[in-house]
């Protein structure tokens, strides 16, 4: 969008039009940009979300463009701005930034499978890229969503799952690490790397996006190139400590990359080579 | 805009203070003053004998000027949200007096990260209202290393600066890369335009500094032997047994731009201060997130620093983020040397080693 293309370090001031408990930690808040341009933004990218005398984080959209002017972040709590993110309701104002980073390479994926990799709050920022994919179903091949879950309750968007997986459009298949409920979304015990044998793609042109702890893309990302995808087709998104979103701040640098110009999205062959990741 | 010969001036020695005190009528001249204990630091003069102009590198480099420790830089209504941009608003226009080439090319390094990917409005306001004056070495500092960086001991830039110094016998040759920095010569009583028996002499007193260096570092290749050496046994031994995580490295050198955001809410609870102030890799919590901290060894953080300086800045830059002004060494309680800790990793790899 440039939501604020003159200075970058000023915020603008979204009202808050829906907020959403999504489980017991995490909550989404659909906002809207009433006094400016429309809002455009890629799957991938994220703002700075503020809050005036508490401070700023950086947060992934978890939808795509609504309408014009509003959007959605889904956030779980983990410091003091979540915490003070989660106490705003409908009409309260919240201070925005953005949008920052290069997000998911889509139009790479064209004409490819898409394997989708979430774990966690990792699911959020590749919901817009589900929603995209949809829209624009003609121009994939097969499509995979493959998320993990510590228990039934940590599962994000469980109505969409329902009917992603009822529409046929894409395979869903959920993991948990607790012993699952029979008939949660035919969810299996054990970590996400225990979906990757149900792809049935050639990895060879697949492409693949993988969100969640890095711990598990580490683990995603080597099995998969042990089965024979390239590390040049595996897209992970990083977290990192920002401050400005600006390539400024300097807390985010990984080695050469800054994960807030950069990134977040890197290709995995890409970022690897960098000390100081659990890649 | 560097000049052509004959477009330099000659400023008598004596005649330099009476410029000086010329330009503290309508600038705030910073310049180096020796303080107790034969520290020199950069402060406001308000008389041009108080200038200490043969002078090894401060502690704080002149950044600070530009890009000060503490900064607010948005100042935000809490009841109306509304917000306003705050920018530095100098009463009287800064001149950086007699700076060294190295620090020069370390603002100029700064500019590249605070304007290239996007615009920082504080640093580019400051940026853009300061004058800078270059004074050219003529001997060595005892820890710089600027010849092998490219950075000194005479300044190497084409642009970026206003007015460049060189003390020749009894004389300044003044040269300007700039229009402004033109002007302020003109300023100057007693100026007469340089010949070439002038330009010969300052080459002259270039090759005699050159040749004042005791401390080098080759870096020759020196960015791809640290991209394929990040786990060297150097930074786990050095940070281990000297590393003091005290962060002065990062507080001294003049082209760390790292900083970190806090919200000052005042006590009438109806303002906030968006402040920025230095942050440091050094710091334990630089890199922590929610569930984990991604630098918290020493080890780690001390890579960070040597490998970012001299390694990942060309990739990111284009050039080093060393200017070999050897502050980082001066100031560290333990000496911990920047260029010992390269040549330990080049001498490891011997060009018989290398694949």
């Amino acid at each position: 969008m440039k939501i604020n293309p003159g200075n970058p370090l000023l915020p603008l001031r979204a009202v808050v039009l829906h907020k959403t408990r999504e489980t017991e930690n995490t909550f989404s808040l659909k906002l809207s940009l009433p006094d400016t341009r429309p809002v455009t933004f890629q799957p991938g990218q994220f703002n700075m979300l503020g809050i005036p005398g508490i401070g700023e984080a950086a947060l992934s959209f978890s939808s795509l463009p609504i309408g014009k002017r509003s959007f959605v972040h889904t956030i779980r709590l983990a410091g003091n701005v979540t915490e003070a993110l989660s106490r705003v309701s409908k009409g309260d104002r919240v201070h925005v930034r953005g949008p920052f980073g290069n997000g998911w390479p889509v139009q790479q994926a064209k004409g490819k499978n898409v394997v989708i990799v979430a774990g966690g709050i990792g699911m959020a920022p590749l919901r817009p890229v589900v929603y995209y994919l949809l829209q624009n179903r003609k121009s994939f091949g097969k499509l995979l969503l493959l998320y993990g879950v510590r228990s039934e309750e940590d599962i994000l968007y469980r109505d969409e799952l329902e009917d992603w997986l009822k529409s046929g459009e894409i395979k869903v298949l959920l993991s948990m690490d607790e012993k699952p409920r029979k008939g949660i979304l035919g969810a299996r015990q054990g970590v996400v790397t225990t979906l990757l044998d149900a792809i049935d793609v050639p990895l060879a042109d697949t492409v693949t996006f993988t969100c969640g702890p890095e711990i598990m893309m580490r683990f995603v990302a080597r099995q998969l190139i042990i089965r024979g995808q390239g590390g040049n087709r595996i897209f992970v998104s990083l977290e990192r400590r920002m401050k400005c979103g600006t390539a400024h701040c300097g807390h985010c640098q990984i080695g050469a990359k800054y994960v807030c110009k950069d990134g977040p999205v890197f290709a995995y062959a890409d970022i690897k080579r960098f000390a100081d990741t659990l890649l | 805009m560097k000049d052509a010969q004959g477009e330099g001036y000659l400023l008598a020695r004596d005649d330099l203070f009476d410029w000086t005190d010329t330009l503290l009528r309508d600038f705030a001249v910073q310049g180096p003053v020796l303080k107790k204990k034969g520290q020199t630091v950069f402060e406001r003069i308000d008389d041009p004998s108080s200038l200490q102009l043969d002078y090894c590198s401060t502690m704080l480099a002149p950044r600070n000027f530009i890009y000060p420790q503490r900064q607010e830089f948005l100042h935000i209504q809490r009841s109306s949200g509304q917000t306003r941009v705050v920018t530095p608003a100098p009463a009287a226009r800064n001149i950086l007096f007699a700076i060294h080439p190295c620090d020069m090319h370390a603002i100029t390094v700064l500019d590249r990260i605070f304007s290239r990917d996007s615009w920082d409005f504080s640093y580019n306001k400051a940026r853009h209202e300061t004058i800078t004056v270059v004074l050219n070495c003529a001997k060595a500092c005892d820890q710089g290393f600027c010849s092998s960086m490219g950075t000194g001991p005479f300044l190497k830039i084409k642009d970026g600066y206003d007015v460049e110094i060189t003390p020749v016998d009894r004389a300044y040759v003044m040269e300007f890369g700039s229009r402004r920095g033109r002007d302020l010569i003109r300023k100057a009583a007693n100026l007469r335009r340089i010949t070439g028996a002038d330009l010969s002499q300052k080459k002259r007193v270039e090759k005699k500094a050159e040749a004042s260096f005791t401390k080098f570092l080759d870096t020759k290749g020196l960015p791809e032997l640290l991209a394929r050496t990040l786990n060297h046994s150097v930074y786990k031994v050095t940070a281990d047994t000297r590393c003091l995580n005290c962060t002065n490295c990062t507080m001294v050198c003049p082209t760390c731009y790292c900083y970190n955001t806090e919200d000052l809410t005042r006590f009438d609870l109806k303002q906030v201060e968006r402040k920025r102030h230095w942050d440091s890799c050094q710091e334990l919590n630089f890199a922590r997130v929610h569930g984990g901290n991604f630098r918290s060894s020493r080890e780690a953080r001390l890579r960070q620093f040597v490998t970012h300086k001299l390694c990942t800045w060309v990739e990111q830059y284009g050039c080093v983020g060393c200017i070999g002004c050897g502050r980082c060494m001066t100031w560290c309680p333990t000496g911990i040397d920047l260029t010992e800790m390269a040549k330990e990793i080049q001498r490891d790899w011997s060009p018989a080693e290398k694949r």
